[in-house]
């Protein structure tokens, strides 16, 4: 994690995100100056760091090179002085930054030379964290339902005397279905196996219609997003510092 | 643009589109790459269905399914990894993590939902009615023959529902979402407004599903030609291949940012099908999408058929606006 940056003002008069000219929480960095206590949760979707540049290099040639960065599809930047802020909507998949919602990128001078130094807002990143909860939700539904449910006659709509007929018929289908169907020849002959009759209760076959719902999908899903979560909150980090890197560095040296 | 004539229509003339095998780019590389990316189709297609087919029944079973289906698909990732079809498809985490949502809505959520009001129900309903005695015609059948009515039956349901959401409005509003993903990756079939999720998921060929075998084989064509739809892979699918069965070049013009190209090519698995009906064109797109290209969040992915059929229905019902008088 790095170290968190004072943040930058003035802010866009148009806050990140805003699709209605209402404010988003999520990647509004406004929100985190009316609620500070959010900082100790901020990280889950803020992504801030520093990177160092070369001592001669100034501040409007740093964001000569970055701004190529932000002349994508659903991108507007804005600078002022020190300090450039961008915010996307919509950005395609192509967009190096797509994770990004808006940041603020501001050159600081230090005495070792000039800093930049970064904050970047994802709510992408909030919305793979809160994914891993929500599945878990989801088995928690599918376990609540799976206690209330009713004998498929009565989730059917069927009362009293067409209960009965439905159930009977429902088991004869079952029956019917049970027996094993002979294979035809074409398939003895090139030895496909004979089938077997299903044993009783044996769950473990194609078709779900006959399977109560289980959980279990639901906390594979939970599991996935939080590693999902793990990696692209070490990944994206990475990416973007290397992205701006490439960027001021390596273009200098060309 | 001028576009390409295409039969009766002109396609192109929004967005670059190539069209006619001929002009599509090949597998690129050593010898061993051509020799992959041009045989892996075909080998895994005839190996599963061999597998399912004398397999034992001991292993014949649904979870043994489950297994070889998210073995297979991680196995499809690596190849988009290694031989990508085009480099902006390229699979990043944020869309990672969009797909595995839906893919993870279709495997708990909607399955929940279809288990009460969705084709299982309808399916079940029909079977408890249905006279074993009348069906014998069909599980004597050989096993390759039901597997293969199996899946042509709910394709074939399934290229009208798709045909049908192209050309009725209130079916476009809810699958209009999934024409809005920018690029194909293994798993960009299950992104799309969740009823659209549901109506594209309906249909009976599951009824058929009294033999297991039969079944389990007809879950191969599924996984072994359906899953390449949506694929950044590029292959040198044979002729006899690209003839019969839907692709991904097929189905990156029904995504393309061209208007005309996205009426073609509905069907899921057998692309014979749109041939059947003339609304196969065979060829490729790389620029994706609606509305220039514009990626969706998922949000509006959500909402989007609500606001704009409220749009719609205001435009046409509501009350004319108030006339501005002139200064």
């Amino acid at each position: 994690m790095t170290s968190p940056v004072r943040l930058a003002q003035p802010w866009a008069p148009q806050p990140w995100g805003a699709t209605d000219g209402a404010p988003s929480t999520a990647s509004d960095p406004l929100f985190l100056e009316k609620f500070p206590s959010m900082r100790l949760i901020s990280w889950i979707w803020h992504v801030r760091g520093s990177l160092a540049l070369p001592p001669a290099q100034s501040s409007e040639d740093a964001f000569d090179r970055l701004a190529p960065l932000f002349r994508e599809a659903g991108t507007r930047h804005e600078r002022i002085d020190d300090t450039l802020t961008f915010h996307k909507k919509d950005p395609t998949a192509q967009d190096k930054m797509s994770v990004f919602d808006g940041g603020v990128l501001r050159i600081e001078k230090s005495p070792a030379g000039p800093v930049l130094r970064y904050h970047l807002v994802s709510r992408a990143l909030l919305f793979c964290f809160l994914l891993a909860p929500l599945f878990l939700g989801f088995a928690q539904l599918t376990i609540a339902m799976g206690k209330f449910q009713k004998p498929a006659t009565e989730v059917a709509g069927h009362h009293g005397k067409a209960a009965d007929a439905y159930k009977k018929a429902a088991a004869k289908a079952e029956a019917d279905k049970a027996a094993p169907v002979p294979l035809n020849p074409i398939d003895k002959f090139l030895g496909a196996p004979e089938p077997e009759k299903p044993k009783k209760g044996d769950e473990d076959k194609p078709g779900r219609r006959n399977k109560k719902p289980s959980p279990t999908p639901a906390y594979v899903f939970a599991g996935i997003f939080a590693i999902l979560y793990v990696v692209g909150r070490i990944l994206e980090d990475r990416l973007a510092k290397a992205l701006f890197k490439k960027r001021l560095l390596d273009v200098q040296d060309a | 643009m001028d576009g390409i004539r295409v039969g009766k229509r002109v396609i192109g003339t929004q967005a670059p589109v190539t069209v006619g095998w001929e002009n599509i780019p090949k597998v690129e590389g050593g010898p061993v790459r051509q020799f992959i990316f041009t045989w892996f189709q075909p080998t895994m297609l005839f190996a599963l269905l061999a597998f399912w087919y004398y397999a034992p029944n001991s292993i014949a079973k649904a979870s043994v399914g489950v297994g070889i289906g998210i073995g297979f698909r991680v196995l499809l990732l690596g190849l988009e990894w290694v031989n990508p079809r085009f480099e902006s498809w390229r699979l990043t985490w944020k869309e990672l993590v969009t797909d595995l949502f839906y893919v993870g809505l279709g495997y708990t959520l909607l399955r929940f939902v279809d288990s009460y009001i969705g084709s299982d129900v309808m399916v079940k309903a029909i079977q408890v009615h249905v006279h074993w005695e009348s069906l014998k015609w069909f599980t004597g059948l050989p096993l390759l023959l039901q597997a293969f009515l199996i899946v042509f039956i709910f394709d074939f349901g399934q290229y009208w529902m798709h045909r049908g959401m192209h050309n009725w409005y209130p079916l476009w509003l809810p699958h209009s979402v999934h024409h809005y993903i920018t690029q194909l990756n293994i798993n960009k079939g299950a992104v799309g407004n969740p009823v659209e999720l549901f109506l594209i998921g309906l249909g009976v060929g599951g009824f058929f599903d009294f033999v297991p075998r039969a079944f389990l084989l007809a879950g191969t064509f599924g996984l072994a030609v359906g899953s390449y739809q949506h694929i950044n892979v590029r292959f040198n699918s044979p002729r006899w291949w690209r003839f019969l069965f839907n692709t991904t070049e097929h189905h990156s013009l029904h995504h393309s940012q061209d208007y005309e190209s996205t009426r073609s090519n509905y069907s899921n698995t057998f692309i014979f099908i749109d041939r059947m009906f003339g609304t196969c064109i065979d060829g490729e797109a790389e620029l994706l999408g609606m509305e220039g290209g514009r990626r969706m969040s998922v949000r509006e992915q959500m909402t989007y058929p609500f606001t704009e059929g409220w749009k719609t229905l205001k435009e046409r019902f509501g009350r004319p606006s108030a006339a501005v008088p002139a200064e």
